[in-house]
């Protein structure tokens, strides 16, 4: 006889409503409804579709200069400057004595760099009408400095090594050190001297409900005088770089000297061109389509199962509601994130040869910001998925959901058009349309909010839908 | 009664007693009346040289709520089909009055005259505020902007010409619901369709496109009534946008007028 042998049930070893188990069911179900994967491949499809058809209609309005590369469209190296070679550590020192035209962001001052070629590496030491003396070095931002320095004004930029060093002073004895900056591998052989730079005056005009802003030139002109270059380098004389000319070139550019006051014309800034005109945001403009059916699809993902009481028998299998919840919002999430992976990669691939074609120069993957660009897109529509998801729970059915999502991504986008700069920024900051910011790959002048930031403020509202789903779904009756 | 009236009078009493329905009605004009006297207390004359130089569209501007406002004729387009197929009232529906162009032409009837009277109010309202608003924001009449009238032509053509806009997109609404059956791929699809040429057209560089875009895409077509100056540089005339979206409504509503005589309910 043998002993008797306790029962013990082996659907505890089985049955683990584990995280893993959850998350494989979620998957069989989105994968194993037809319609749904069906909708997936639309929206990749849809997306690389409109990229196609943006590049096709994306037709190069250049200057006649042939195709620009990508990094020379994003800054603006204009302006006159007259320069000498100086050779190793020295300085230039000049008295700006007048300043004419431009206005509060006019520039004239003393600039050292490696070349005279566009797009180079510089320091730039200067007096502006509305913003003090400033040293700016880069094609991205205003340049250090400030207060309230007024022409006459006395200016000293120094070299040593790689390093250069930014004085200012009214009387030419008393100098202030306004500041310094490194140029990475600027030659022992420089060039140094005096330039004049200008912003495009920014024309805003409303038309049809809508704001249009353009930029016209500029000119500026300003007077300097006690200029000298020391160590000076006998046998060498002046020379000059102007802004390159053509039929649009509106004033005279140029330079006089007599009796030792130098007098500079110019148009055009040094640094950044907010009006530059970003490729890889158009090529990427198909999520806008793409991401309708994402949404779609992760609203019904469960919108479905709340019309068919599906809910109920999965509530039944797993009866941890938030576990649920997270095992959707991960599964929609990844996978749209997969779709959206290859939907930004398709469409940057595809539409890229078609804009070069066009004359135009997309920059390449390779570049940080357009790579942040093209993941950033699937990150998005990732999150646009588990937002959409958390506003099902919600709201529990298919038709507003997918209503209130819309509303909420594409109309501050529309809505912004018809409204001032000012006031668009704000819709286009606070709204979670802010996302699409990280589509971004240069700093135009209408931008409302950094790449990460507007994706943070998108994060954020789809963290606050998915408490209030979880609070609900725990609540309420399934 | 006869078949037709009693079809109506069954729909409207289908549509009256939902509440997820009738809530649309006040929505519509709401959010029409709300987001136009935003966007109209959003605009001054801060921006242009002179007030006179603006050369602001206020009547379009008060009536830009509309942008947003369809979206609730849309859902209620979508939803007055849609909402039966989704819980099975649409056999009994059909065993009622079983000629489908009947019952289709019923709803389209009366989702017409509800959106209709809605979207009068919403728009009434806009212009209201409009008036009330713009004088304040450096719109006066001394600088060439007489308050907002009915009895200015122009202005009485964009406050009709809305609520005909109104009207056909949740007909196109309905047509598309009819055809898909869905309530989301059929919200989704009209949407999409409304809303995403707008945004695109911001993008394309090429001007040439963005008006190809602007005369074909229903809404940019269909709001072209809500001009009342520059006329003669906009893409698309005014009753001429307004044909396009009607083409497009008349589109979806054979579509799924034929689709629906044609499949089981």
């Amino acid at each position: 006889m043998t002993a008797p042998v306790s029962y013990r049930s082996t659907v505890g070893a089985q049955a683990r409503d584990g995280f893993g188990r959850l998350l494989l069911a979620e998957w069989t179900k989105l994968r194993t409804v037809p319609r749904w994967v069906l909708t997936l491949m639309t929206a990749v499809a849809l997306t690389v579709l409109v990229a196609l058809l943006t590049a096709a209609g994306s037709v190069s309005t250049g200057t006649g200069e042939g195709t620009v590369s990508p990094a020379r469209a994003e800054i603006f190296d204009m302006g006159h400057f007259t320069y000498r070679p100086l050779a190793g550590d020295g300085t230039v020192v000049a008295r700006v004595t007048s300043q004419n035209g431009g206005g509060e962001w006019a520039k004239a001052g003393l600039m050292i760099r490696g070349s005279a070629e566009r797009g180079t590496p510089y320091a730039a030491l200067m007096v502006t009408p509305g913003h003090g003396v400033r040293l700016q070095t880069g094609y991205r931002g205003d340049g250090a400095g400030g207060g309230t320095g007024s022409v006459p004004r006395w200016l000293r930029l120094t070299r040593s090594g790689t390093t250069v060093t930014g004085y200012e002073s009214a009387d030419g004895r008393d100098w202030r050190r306004v500041g310094s900056v490194r140029l990475e591998g600027l030659p022992r052989s420089a060039q140094a001297g005096m330039f004049v730079a200008v912003r495009d005056a920014i024309e805003v005009e409303r038309r049809f409900g809508s704001e249009s802003v353009t930029a016209e030139p500029a000119d500026t002109t300003a007077t300097f005088d006690h200029v000298s270059v020391s160590p000076s380098q006998p046998g060498t004389a002046w020379r000059d770089r102007g802004a390159p000319g053509g039929p649009a070139a509106p004033v005279s550019t140029g330079r006089t000297l007599s009796g030792g006051t130098f007098t500079l014309s110019g148009f055009g800034d040094i640094g950044h061109n907010a009006f530059a005109h970003d490729a890889t945001k158009t090529m990427l403009t198909g999520v806008l389509i793409g991401q309708t059916a994402i949404v779609a699809l992760a609203v019904l993902f469960v919108t479905a199962e709340y019309r068919r009481g599906m809910l109920r028998t999965t509530f039944a299998a797993s009866p941890r509601r938030g576990r649920v919840l997270a095992a959707k919002a991960t599964v929609a999430g990844l996978v749209s994130l997969a779709a959206g992976l290859v939907a930004a990669f398709g469409s940057v691939l595809l539409a890229g040869p078609l804009m070069r074609s066009n004359g135009m120069a997309p920059p390449p993957l390779g570049d940080a910001a357009v790579l942040r660009a093209v993941l950033g897109t699937a990150a998005l529509l990732g999150v646009i998925a588990v937002f959409s998801l958390a506003v099902a729970v919600i709201v529990r059915r298919s038709a507003p959901a997918i209503t209130v999502v819309l509303l909420l991504l594409l109309v501050p986008q529309i809505v912004a058009t018809g409204l001032p700069l000012s006031a668009a920024r704000w819709l286009e900051r606070l709204t979670p349309a802010a996302g699409f910011a990280i589509q971004q790959t240069v700093t135009r002048f209408d931008r409302a909010i950094g790449p990460w930031a507007g994706f943070g403020v998108l994060c954020a509202y789809t963290a606050v839908a998915l408490a209030a789903a979880l609070w609900l779904v725990r609540r309420r009756d399934a | 009664m006869t078949v037709a009236a009693r079809a109506v009078r069954a729909e409207w009493t289908k549509l009256r007693t939902l509440p997820s329905t009738m809530w649309l009605l006040p929505a519509l004009a709401g959010i029409t009346l709300a987001v136009g006297a935003a966007v109209t207390g959003a605009v001054d004359t801060s921006h242009c040289p002179t007030p006179a130089g603006c050369r602001e569209d206020l009547p379009k501007l008060s009536l830009s709520g509309v942008q947003v406002g369809q979206v609730a004729a849309i859902v209620l387009g979508v939803l007055a089909v849609g909402g039966e197929y989704a819980t099975g009232t649409i056999t009994a529906t059909l065993a009622a009055v079983p000629r489908r162009g009947t019952v289709l032409a019923a709803k389209a009837a009366v989702v017409a005259g509800t959106v209709a009277a809605a979207g009068t109010a919403g728009v009434l309202a806009s212009l209201a505020a409009g008036r009330g608003i713009a004088p304040g924001n450096g719109f006066t009449a001394a600088s060439g902007y007489p308050p907002l009238s009915l009895t200015d032509g122009p202005t009485a053509r964009a406050a009709a010409g809305t609520v005909l806009y109104l009207v056909l997109v949740a007909l196109l609404a309905l047509g598309v619901g009819t055809a898909v059956r869905e309530q989301a791929a059929a919200v989704t699809a009209v949407l999409a369709l409304l809303w995403i040429v707008p945004i695109i057209t911001r993008l394309i560089g090429d001007a040439r496109w963005q008006e190809r875009l602007e005369r074909l895409a229903p809404m940019s077509a269909g709001l072209a009534v809500q001009s009342t100056r520059d006329l003669d540089l906009l893409p698309i005339g005014p009753w001429a946008g307004m044909g396009v979206l009607a083409g497009y409504a008349a589109a979806a509503l054979l579509a799924g007028g034929a689709l629906f005589a044609r499949r089981d309910a």
